[in-house]
């Protein structure tokens, strides 16, 4: 019944060789992929398999704070916790149901989160879906307990915490500190190669001012922490995560240093009350024998808070449009026409030329006629000696040196004062000024010079123009007999701990050519101008504290009247800008204060008073002058007026005696 | 008498088989157990072990009836075979866009899986029938190529590329053993990608076109579509890889625990093991498979008649082609396919259809010396 024979078998003897070797060639053909893909490619394929279940979570580094020169603090970083999620782990359906409920969002916050996530996940070649990203910011306590209960429903999401920047003083001396944001695509790709530690998306960065200069001390380096997870994202039991990465998963960052500065909150209050009133000017105090920075305001000015959590598209309208120019630093950024602040340093040009000694007198009939033009002075002062000329700023008298001096030599004075070159500060984008030279003239108009280019530069108009800070740097030389300080607004910087990292000393530039005879004599003038009854300034005389100052207004290109403005907002943009330069205590000075009010109009009428405020209030509540010196290293400001052999040196080559 | 048994036994019982699929049954046990300890599963090794002990009695009751009755029956069975496959289509229960399964109660039965013994079966009575000694011609091949086919029409119905697939591969590998004439041979060979083209626009879904076309790429381009349908087989890839020389040890795996490799356990075991177990471990079990199928050879080679050696070489080709179109998924070699590995994969299914077709390996084996 069971029919078989082995003859019958014979079709098949002679193919089972060949299928054995077909059989053999095939595996062998599976165990040299084996080796290709565990031997040849196995290193790259391991760490393939670790990336694949390590992530990287970045701690972010707490920036570093700034500090007033008391310690007060100025700018610090608040906890704030950041729920954000990996497109691709999260789950669209239920975990993002479960999310909208834990957090207690709104139908269209909550629309517009999924949107954001979807968009994410819906091209597979978008890498974007691996990217963390943020969903709501600054969750609050409730939020953040409810989403850390319900961590294991909500797949590709987690909790980071990022600071934020916090300015506890909100506006005050908001120039100088700066504000933060967030880097932008470009600057991730540009700024990645230079700094020590790369930029990412969502870091945030100094945009201006110290947070801005200092970026790189401030901002320290970000650590991380290694996570396992699974490929749904979520993260594997600390057993299992120790078998797979049994080497270092946390690295502390490096918090950021503190920086100091040598701005006291204290003045800075007085600077910005003194300003009440005015919508638009700049004010610089500075110690006259460190060049150090006590308070600098330019207003009006911008709440740093609100810069750094993010402007409204109205908010940032309204500052780019508005006619005050809030977002620049008046004290460093704007060339403004000094006016008749110039003219101690184009009395100084003539007097160390030899062209006028401190007798000399001038007479001023009330104009000075040049050619076909006349150059007035608001009266007629009569016969001027130097000293009475800088007291009345009178103009004819400067002019009648100007003519004598020539514009070269002014010029040669002028910049030996600091002026036409950036202070070197460091902070901000700084402005050089500009200091006219006959060879300028010739360059950029040529054959048009005229004398009267002189006479307008001899007062401070025409094309002189000055920074806040040169105008302060400058007098600081007038008050402390001739040193150039460059201006210092950094006291400090130390690590988190409060070890010293870098202590910023007064830095010397130069001690400027010329007597001191001359410079005493200017300062004679500059009491002058507060104490007697012909000073420009004398109406602001103080009782608590003399000062010494020059009074400036700078005229202003005339503007033609906009279709839209006010009968007052057309008289103010053409009102002249008001100028005071001042330095007290005049017999042993100790500060100077320079005020330009926009638009103010008459110097002493508008800017002395605030300058006048600022140093009582100063010497009254911040350095009382009969008690201790409230900052420990005030000794290194000790009064010392400085010893007189420049002046022998100076004196054999330039005056004519 | 029980003397005699325990003789026939030691003397006809084939160790080497039983051997063979015991190492590699409990290699894919402990494999198992590693897969499922973090996944949330940790108990599916025991279910695995159920079935092998349920699919060893089943191969037992087909080791010891004379495998002649079988060829007795041969159509009868391949026609039940043709039966469950209409009937899964009536009643079957749909996943995931196709209908392979049968539920009985927690338990799904896939009658595909069946098939191809039933198809072994159906072919082996038929060439036992059909002794030649000259070359056959096309229309000599007429009658198993349509059985074949009528297999391969009712899986795709379902749809089930793979198993369709296998079915193809097991007709061609049991009529290697017979001889074709030239003309037949060339015949065949062009009218190849006629087939395949129109396989191509008719017969394959789309999400089936997509897997191929996605390895297709993986070929030509490793680094595209790595998060796309390449996922898979790149993620295998990388699991083998990271093995390295000796691997990374038992438990230490991370590609299947931690669900980078979906369905590691039905499809993709052989990467977790070769995951933690090396390229020592990877190409042990590879030659395990490579001795199995080569033993199949010699059964055939010394059954007394040819309805055992169909049957052997038969269930050789389904060991064969099942370990190289998964081995080939798993190492970035062959599309994406679900094929199970043979005695390795999780599933109740493919367990019980191996030890089927180890019972029947047996039955022959043990029936090849002549009394």
């Amino acid at each position: 019944m069971f029919v078989s024979s082995r003859s019958e078998l014979s079709e098949f003897k002679r193919r089972y060789r060949w299928m054995r070797m077909f059989v053999v060639l095939t595996f062998l053909v599976f165990v040299g992929r084996l080796v290709h893909l565990q031997i040849i490619d196995g290193n790259e394929h391991h760490k393939e398999s670790v990336d694949n279940v390590v992530r990287k979570v970045s701690i972010p580094a707490v920036r570093g704070r700034i500090f007033d020169s008391k310690g007060r603090v100025l700018a610090t970083s608040m906890p704030s916790h950041t729920l954000v999620a990996i497109p691709y782990y999260f789950d669209m359906g239920k975990g993002y149901a479960r999310m909208v409920q834990l957090l207690g969002l709104e139908e269209a916050e909550a629309e517009a989160i999924g949107e954001r996530i979807k968009e994410r996940l819906e091209d597979p070649t978008d890498m974007r879906r691996f990217q963390q990203m943020t969903i709501v910011e600054r969750i609050s306590q409730e939020q953040l307990a409810a989403i850390k209960a319900h961590g294991d429903e909500l797949p590709g999401v987690d909790i980071v915490d990022l600071p934020v920047r916090y300015y506890p003083y909100g506006n005050l001396a908001s120039h100088v500190i700066g504000y933060m944001n967030e880097v932008s695509v470009d600057e991730v790709a540009t700024k990645s190669g230079e700094a020590e530690e790369p930029y990412r998306s969502g870091d945030r960065v100094g945009r201006k001012g110290i947070e801005r200069f200092y970026e790189s001390e401030l901002r320290g380096i970000r650590g991380w922490r290694k996570k396992v997870v699974n490929a749904r994202g979520l993260p594997l039991t600390r057993k299992e995560t120790e078998v797979i990465l049994p080497d270092a998963r946390i690295q502390e960052p490096r918090l950021g240093q503190d920086v100091t500065l040598t701005i006291d909150v204290g003045t800075e209050k007085i600077v910005e009350q003194a300003l009440r009133g005015h919508p638009s000017g700049a004010v610089v105090v500075m110690e006259v024998n460190s060049g150090r920075v006590l308070a600098v305001a330019s207003k009006p000015n911008i709440d740093p808070n609100k810069m750094t959590n993010g402007l409204s598209y109205a908010e940032h309208q309204a500052l780019n449009d508005s006619a005050f120019r809030p977002r620049i630093d008046k004290t460093l950024y704007e060339n403004y026409f000094p006016g008749s602040v110039f003219k101690p340093f184009t009395a100084m040009a003539a007097l160390e030329e030899g062209i006028i000694t401190s007798d000399d007198v001038i007479h001023c009939s009330g104009f000075h006629e040049f050619g076909r033009r006349t150059f007035k002075c608001p009266r007629a002062h009569g016969d001027l000696t130097l000293r009475e000329a800088l007291v009345v700023s009178c103009n004819v008298f400067f002019y009648n040196l100007a003519e004598m001096t020539g514009m070269d030599r002014i010029a040669k004075y002028a910049r030996e004062f600091g002026f036409g070159e950036p202070t070197g500060i460091g902070y901000n984008n700084e402005a050089a000024g500009h200091i006219p030279t006959r060879s300028w003239y010739d360059d950029k108009f040529p054959g048009q010079f005229r004398i009267g280019h002189t006479l307008n530069a001899a007062i401070g108009q025409g094309n002189t123009k000055v920074t806040l800070m040169q105008v302060a740097v400058a007098y600081s030389a007038l008050a402390n007999g001739g040193t150039i300080y460059k201006p210092q607004v950094i006291r400090r910087i130390e690590t988190s701990e409060g070890d010293v990292v870098k202590e910023f000393h007064p830095e010397v530039k130069r001690r400027v050519a010329v007597s001191g005879r001359s410079i005493d004599l200017m300062m004679e003038g500059l009491v002058g101008v507060v104490s007697e009854k012909d000073g420009t300034a004398h109406s602001t005389m103080s009782d608590k504290v003399q000062i010494a100052g020059k009074t400036g207004t700078a005229q202003v290109a005339k503007r033609k009247r906009n279709d839209g403005d006010t009968q007052a907002q057309y008289h103010y943009s053409n009102r002249d800008h008001a100028w005071f330069a001042a330095i007290a205590p005049a017999d042993a000075p100790e500060i100077a204060v320079v005020v330009l009010v926009e638009h103010g109009g008459a110097g002493g009428e508008h800017a002395a008073p605030i300058a006048v405020e600022i140093a009582e209030r100063y010497f009254e509540e911040i350095a009382p002058r009969h008690e201790e010196p409230l900052i420990a290293d005030k000794t290194e400001k000790k009064k010392v007026r400085l010893p007189s052999q420049d002046s022998e040196t100076t004196a054999a080559s330039s005056h004519r005696r | 008498m029980p003397r005699v048994l325990v003789h026939r036994l030691r003397d006809e019982f084939d160790w080497v088989l039983f051997i063979l699929v015991t190492v590699i049954a409990l290699s894919g046990v402990i494999n198992l157990y590693s897969t499922g300890q973090a996944s949330g599963a940790p108990d599916l090794y025991l279910t695995q072990i159920y079935w092998l002990v349920f699919g060893a009695c089943c191969a037992f009751a087909v080791a010891i009836i004379d495998y002649r009755h079988y060829e007795r029956h041969g159509y009868i069975l391949f026609g039940c075979g043709i039966f469950l496959l209409l009937l899964v289509l009536l009643v079957g229960t749909e996943v995931n866009h196709s209908t392979r399964w049968f539920s009985l109660g927690a338990y799904r039965f896939q009658p595909s899986e069946l098939m191809k013994v039933a198809l072994v079966i159906g072919l082996a009575k038929f060439l036992h029938h059909d002794p030649r000694v000259e070359g056959r011609k096309l229309q000599d091949i007429f009658i198993p190529a349509l059985m074949t086919a009528l297999a391969m029409v009712l899986i795709l119905k379902e749809p089930d590329l793979g198993t369709a697939l296998l079915c193809l591969l097991i007709f061609l590998s049991i009529m290697m053993l017979t001889r074709l004439t030239a003309r037949s041979t060339i015949t065949l060979a062009l009218s190849a990608p006629i087939v395949a083209i129109l396989g191509w626009n008719y017969l394959l879904k789309d999400y089936q076109k997509e897997r191929i076309v996605s390895f297709w790429n993986l070929f030509v381009d490793p680094e595209a579509d790595k998060l796309g349908a390449g996922w898979h087989a790149n993620q295998s890839m990388i699991a083998i890889g990271s093995g390295k020389l000796t691997g990374k040890g038992y438990l230490q795996g991370t590609a299947g625990p931690h669900q980078f490799l979906p369905e590691c356990r039905t499809d993709f075991p052989f990467s977790v093991f070769a995951e933690e177990h090396g390229f020592f471990g990877a190409s042990l079990l590879v030659l395990l498979y490579l001795i199995l199928v080569m033993w199949c050879i010699r059964i055939a080679a010394l059954s007394r008649d040819r309805f055992g050696s169909v049957i052997a070489i038969g269930v050789g080709s389904i060991f064969f082609w099942q370990v190289i179109i998964n081995l080939g998924m798993v190492m970035g070699l062959m599309p994406v396919v679900g094929v199970t590995l043979p005695l390795f994969s999780y599933g109740g299914s493919s367990i019980l259809t191996f030890m089927l077709c180890i019972g029947l390996l047996m039955n022959v084996s043990i029936h090849r010396i002549r009394r």
